[in-house]
């Protein structure tokens, strides 16, 4: 299973290259905006096809292109329960700082977990191949860092019981 | 107060519509293009022809028809047909097509992710490494930005 995760976050990486390329293109609509297309979605020769990636049906990124922004979502492995529940929490703690993040949604795109929104504007004053490297890092470090938090949630547990248990 | 200007339903209309410049998909002639017959590949795949059989699905892929079930259903017998493939055939497969057909042949990978079942996802993945080392970056970028879609 896990062979399939650097030819996975490759093709992710390939897929972004291709599509982060946006550039400054303002509203059509309303004069003097500029906002960013793929969220706005009211003309549709400024779309892009979307594009997923799938790892197995529960791992999956969607890529949604157009002429200045791309929106990536990603839906995370969630095993049981206490993974579904320690992902919201570390995903919504996240999103609620996305101001700070720049790049981050601040809700995720239905039926993914997180969403991120990448405009003309971010590729102008950041690294295309840099954001990129941070996208596919922060897909490799997440699966690990919910382990962790599984790991210490159950030992946690395992040590208050039994110190609660010694009464007995 | 005028009866007229009691709703406020003329917010609502879309007066963009009457706009010279509103961009229309281009009326391509729907051509009744069904795709590929099912038996027909799947013959072929029986006889272990693999490689004609997916060039069969690419030479007569339904690009123009404006029928998504016709699309689902033919990107159904591609996924199979790409699935049959043992790794070491894909290489020499993709080596031996031209842009166009990696193009088509990129798009169907890519619809074929939406669908992951057991084992599919990887082998998918094998396919688009293979095809990104020949077609590139251009081939994906042609993918998203072709209007026509599989």
């Amino acid at each position: 299973m896990s062979t399939t995760l650097q030819p996975y976050l490759k093709a992710v990486r390939q897929t972004l290259t291709a599509a982060i390329c946006v550039e400054n293109f303002s509203s059509q609509v309303v004069e003097r905006h500029n906002k960013p297309e793929v969220e706005v979605r009211t003309s549709k020769e400024l779309l892009l096809t979307p594009v997923t990636i799938s790892r197995n049906d529960k791992e999956k990124v969607l890529i949604e292109g157009s002429i200045n922004s791309l929106r990536i979502s990603i839906a995370i492995k969630q095993a049981d329960e206490i993974e579904k529940i320690l992902c919201h929490k570390f995903m919504r703690f996240m999103m609620m700082r996305a101001e700070n993040f720049i790049i981050l949604r601040r809700k995720p795109v239905e039926g993914y977990d997180i969403s991120f929104l990448v405009t003309n504007f971010h590729t102008e004053q950041m690294f295309k191949h840099k954001l990129v490297d941070f996208i596919i890092h922060f897909m490799e470090e997440i699966d690990k860092e919910i382990s962790e938090m599984k790991l210490a949630v159950n030992s946690r547990a395992r040590i208050s019981a039994e110190e609660f248990l010694k009464r007995f | 107060m005028a009866k007229n200007t009691g709703s406020s339903a003329f917010r609502r209309v879309d007066v963009d519509q009457f706009s010279e410049e509103k961009y229309e998909e281009e009326a391509v002639a729907e051509d009744e293009a069904n795709g590929p017959n099912e038996t027909d590949i799947q013959r072929i795949l029986n006889e272990g022809r693999n490689f004609d059989a997916l060039l069969h699905a690419l030479n007569t892929a339904p690009l123009s028809t404006k029928n998504q079930l016709v699309k689902e259903r033919v990107v159904q017998t591609v996924l199979k047909v790409l699935l049959t493939f043992k790794s070491n055939e894909i290489d020499v497969a993709v080596k031996s097509l031209d842009q166009p057909q990696l193009d088509l042949l990129m798009k169907y990978i890519y619809r074929g992710f939406e669908y992951p079942s057991d084992g599919s996802s990887a082998q998918l993945l094998t396919w688009h490494e293979k095809v990104f080392s020949v077609g590139g970056l251009g081939c994906i970028i042609r993918v998203l930005t072709d209007r026509k879609r599989v």
